[in-house]
């Protein structure tokens, strides 16, 4: 608008789109659409004995071999585990939240735990605690010699720790899903004459339908995309494999880089469908409350004495099964080497050494004589590899996390400017793009098609050379946050009321002060958040620097693995376990933290924020003025006064 | 002051405002009124710059600003939601205007300051986040800022219907003040009609893109120049024919090729009639309490007619009573029907 009198600004705008629309071109076809249709191709260009090239060679591999044996053990696991997760995903919300259990916010607590201690911390955990070498399963065959110490192995393992691993996303949603239920129809079902229980089944359950679907084809997906469990664990299922053979080499077996391509095709396919599924079903849209005036759900008292023991012991059982290895781990901690190597809890020595510090090893030779390693126990800040591994995994997630909410940002503006051109949503589908993929295929793709020296777009550099590695990483980090910071940051972009920009204009702000003076502060606490919560997921990622396997990029949960593997070889690294639980402790901390800020503090706005400055300030007023009657406290007095004698005529309605 | 010239506006194929002329004179305090989707905030904001018209021009003072950008127009705006920035304090929020415009730091407090006690906002207020203050406050936040940098003109979107009733006419005082005080040009949309009467010095009456008529509240409401606005603004009965005939035999001068339309306060019941009034015989029906007033259907040969009785404890009258309902034909207004309805 205005092109004769905007001339210069035209301008300007003009070419910051341009190049805007440059870059984006660039990583797009670049980082995301390149290698991973190099990955597709790849499947078809493996050579023959003879040299010759012959396209349909690991198809027929894949039907002839063993290799379905993967895809069919991915596909039994996604499959238990759908089961499994729900019954215990949809038992914790309902055992918290639908029905009158006693110390139901302990046992809500408890079943939350997973959110802040997942992945590779909690794998290794459940390892510590259940290993045929691991605390209960010692115990337990020192009270029963007849019980097998193998038994937490290969499918039964994995399936038990994914179980209680995966609820995070039930513990979130179905929750927020029945709370969000109006009372009154449950109410009214009882009225008619219902029970409990056929309120819950009839009345209850259709409207959580949606959100279980949902759930339920995350819950495939995860199972399908398994990494760190059935890697640590022992499982056969595709990720591991894929890692394994994009490591192996033509001289030891049969084309492996194409059988890796292959299988994270497969897995990509799997995963497309699915999503498809789902948001084709998202789009026929849910049921809603049709009611005005909601009723807050009142939690329903079991009326069957014996139900009601038998829902209380389920609960708490639950609960144990949640709540042993975050204790243990927190205990074990704080224990010496040798207390941890017994299994045995040692009440009267406790110890911050697998925190903090080093101390040296004296071990008996084969020879008789003692021998001592300087340093060979040491703390999780004071090792070196510990704590290189935190340094790499803290900063390429915070430079991962901020370009993908930079991006994130940038594209949001430009999509809700554009929101009606075809620009807008192509620009949204680019971004969701990631979303459809497994990470192991994104990972596999930059791995495979980035070791080369030919990539000209990248200045021939090989990018999976030695610290290059990081770059690719971060790379991976950003591009596989970029659908989950898109729909967050959007929902944030949805709550600005357009009259607040024209506002902004109309008093004379140009486009630009208007994004960043009135556009910015409002989105920024949800940026943020999405900033916090991209860093806690990638501060302690494991598949991915797992599928990369560099040296160089040797990521936290990477040494966390590492260190259930080298425990007092040689008599180096004699810790390694406890110093696996204090990293456990510190990454709960971390990500405990993290939560707090993001849903504690972040989710107060400018008036909240104000009356607790206040606060703080009538607090510290009172301090210094029991301490000392100077005139500036005296005065911050009458200023209180005055405060509080304004308060009556505030009209708030403050909770 | 301000003159719209055969602004057209167009949202793709649907135009949303046809040929609008409108001439606000320095001072006035301006009212467009129409149902939703009559094209009066389109209108507002192609004043304010927001949309840009296919054709016709905006001139303020003698300028065209039809092509001014936004920022540069000088026209400040009240919005329906208010649109306070929420990460704002008060203060910032009445500054951000001049903030923007570069001024400086001294003269921002003094001009905050100054135009907050003149709303009424004290200086506690001031520190307060917008979402601390009450919907009345908030309003007068709105408008603080909108004139804190001076403007030529303020513009005003539907500014009290996001408040509760009492509050509404409270606040509708409090503006009509601010306004008289400010001196400030103002056009004030709205779709409550009693706002508008109230309020405005015009009125300008909005229906489908199309301006049906300007004029004072008393031109608009008692001289209605088209049927659409003599039925959007107030109550009113339309005469049907049988009762245009017995006007007719009684001598008055009533065109039966029109739509005749009477108000209810232009109906008296039980009076004497004055020279040139007509006394109808009909039968009260039934009788809606206001308090104020009190509202009788009255069956008048075939049809029923609305009236308003002052509720002073002697015009009270009971279903089945029969009455008689005194008019001034002068006071009929009569309106050529559309050409689609003479088909």
């Amino acid at each position: 608008m205005g092109a004769s009198l905007t001339k210069s600004r035209f301008d300007v705008a003009f070419v910051v789109r341009m190049i805007g629309i440059v870059l984006f071109a660039y990583f797009f076809f670049g980082f995301m659409l390149l290698p991973c249709l190099n990955t597709l191709t790849s499947i078809f260009t493996t050579t023959n004995a003879e040299g010759v090239r012959d396209p349909f060679a690991v198809i027929r591999f894949f039907f002839a071999g063993s290799m379905g044996r993967y895809v069919w053990n991915s596909l039994k696991l996604a499959i238990c585990l759908v089961v499994t997760v729900n019954v215990v995903g949809v038992s914790i919300v309902l055992l918290t939240e639908y029905f009158d259990i006693k110390g139901a916010n302990i046992l809500r607590l408890g079943y939350m735990t997973t959110m802040i201690y997942s992945g590779v911390a909690l794998v290794t955990g459940y390892l510590f605690l259940y290993a045929s070498d691991g605390i209960l399963t010692t115990a337990l065959v020192n009270a029963f010699p007849s019980f097998d110490p193998t038994w937490f192995s290969g499918f039964n393992a994995v399936l038990f720790t994914m179980t209680f691993a995966c609820t995070s996303n039930h513990a979130l949603f179905l929750r927020n899903a029945i709370r969000g239920i109006d009372y009154n129809t449950v109410e009214a079902a009882r009225n008619m004459g219902a029970k409990p229980f056929k309120v819950l089944w009839k009345v209850v359950f259709p409207t959580l339908v949606p959100t279980m679907f949902s759930l339920t084809v995350m819950t495939f997906i995860t199972g399908l995309c398994a990494m760190s469990a059935p890697t640590l664990l022992g499982y056969d299922s595709i990720n591991p494999e894929i890692v394994r053979l994009a490591g192996s080499s033509t001289a030891d077996e049969a084309f492996p880089q194409a059988r890796a391509a292959l299988l994270s095709i497969i897995l990509a396919m799997f995963t497309i469908v699915l999503l498809t599924v789902l948001s084709a079903y998202e789009r026929k849209g849910h049921y809603l409350s049709v009611s005005k005036t909601k009723a807050r759900l009142q939690k329903q008292k079991i009326t069957s004495p014996v139900w009601n023991v038998i829902a209380h012991l389920y609960a708490y059982v639950l609960f144990i099964i949640y709540m042993i290895p975050v204790v243990m781990i927190i205990i074990f901690s704080f224990q010496t080497y040798g207390a941890i190597r017994m299994k045995k809890l040692d009440l009267s020595n406790w110890t911050l050494i697998n925190f903090f510090g080093t101390q040296d090893y004296q071990y008996l030779t084969s020879r008789g004589t003692y021998k001592v390693r300087k340093g060979s126990i040491s703390g999780l800040f004071a090792n070196e590899a510990t704590l290189g591994g935190i340094k790499m995994s803290f900063v390429l997630s915070i430079l991962a996390a901020a370009l993908a909410c930079l991006i994130v940002v940038i594209a949001c503006n430009y999509i809700f400017k554009n929101r009606n051109k075809k620009s807008g949503v192509v620009l949204e589908y680019c971004l969701l793009f990631p979303w459809l993929l497994p990470t192991i295929l994104i990972c596999y793709s930059y791995r495979t098609y980035f070791n080369a020296e030919n990539i000209w777009y990248v200045g021939n550099v090989n990018l999976y050379f030695a610290e290059h590695v990081r770059i690719l990483l971060v790379l991976a980090y950003t591009v596989v946050k970029l659908p989950f910071s898109l729909r967050m940051i959007k929902a944030a972009f949805y709550a600005i009321d357009e009259e607040l920009e024209d506002a902004a204009r109309n008093m004379g702000a140009s486009g630009l002060t208007t994004f960043l003076r009135v556009k910015l502060p409002i989105i920024l606490p949800s940026v943020l958040a999405v900033f916090a919560l991209n860093f806690n997921a990638l501060f302690t990622e494991y598949d991915m620097s797992a599928t990369f396997a560099s040296s160089y990029g040797t990521s936290y949960a990477m040494v966390i693995q590492a260190m259930c593997a080298e425990e007092g070889l040689y008599g180096y690294n004699v810790n390694a376990s406890g110093r696996r639980c204090a990293s456990t402790v510190f990454i709960m901390l971390v990500s405990g933290v993290i939560l707090y800020l993001v849903y504690g503090v972040g989710a107060r706005d400018l008036g909240e924020r104000l009356e607790a400055r206040e606060r703080r300030r009538r607090r510290v007023a009172k301090l210094t003025g029991l301490f000392k009657k100077e005139p500036a406290a005296v005065a911050a007095e009458a200023e209180e006064a005055a405060v509080a004698a304004a308060v009556p005529d505030e009209p708030g309605e403050k909770l | 002051m301000i003159r719209l010239n055969d602004i057209v506006v167009k949202f793709g194929d649907f135009t949303a405002l046809h040929g609008i002329n409108v001439h606000v004179k320095e001072g006035e305090f301006f009212t467009f009124l129409g149902p939703s989707g009559c094209g009066k905030t389109t209108t507002l904001r192609t004043i304010t710059g927001f949309i840009e018209p296919a054709e016709g021009s905006v001139v303020v003072k003698d300028r065209d600003i039809t092509r001014v950008p936004i920022e540069d127009r000088n026209i400040g705006i009240v919005f329906q939601s208010y649109a306070l920035f929420p990460t704002m304090t008060v203060y910032d929020n009445i500054a951000f205007g001049l903030k923007v415009k570069k001024a400086k730091k001294d003269e921002i407090d003094r001009k905050v300051r100054e135009i907050a006690r003149k709303v009424d906002l004290s200086d506690e207020q001031l520190k307060k986040a917008v979402s601390q203050l009450s919907g009345g406050q908030q309003q007068r936040v709105a408008i603080a800022r909108a004139l804190v940098t001076g403007p030529a003109i303020i513009c005003m979107d539907e500014p009290l219907s996001n408040l509760d009733a009492k509050l509404r006419v409270q606040l509708r005082n409090e503006l009509k003040k601010m306004q008289k005080d400010f001196g400030i040009t103002t056009i004030y949309v709205t779709h409550d009609q009693e706002e508008a009467l109230t309020l405005s010095d015009r009125i300008a009456v909005f229906n489908k893109g199309f301006i049906e008529q300007i004029g004072t509240p008393n031109e608009v409401y008692n001289h209605s120049q088209t049927e659409f606005v003599c039925n959007f603004i107030g109550d009113i009965n339309r005469l049907n024919d049988d009762t245009v005939s017995a006007l007719r035999a009684a001598g008055a001068e009533v065109d039966a090729s029109k739509h005749n339309y009477i108000r209810l306060e232009r109906l008296h019941v039980n009076v004497a009639p004055r020279g040139g009034e007509i006394a109808l015989d009909g039968t009260v029906e039934s009788c809606e309490y206001y308090g104020l007033y009190i509202k009788y259907y009255i069956h008048v040969g075939t049809q029923s007619l609305k009236v308003i009785e002052k509720n002073d404890g002697v015009n009270i009258y009971d279903p089945g009573q029969r009455v008689k309902v005194i008019l001034n034909p002068n006071d009929i207004m009569a309106y050529a029907p559309s050409a689609e309805e003479v088909e």
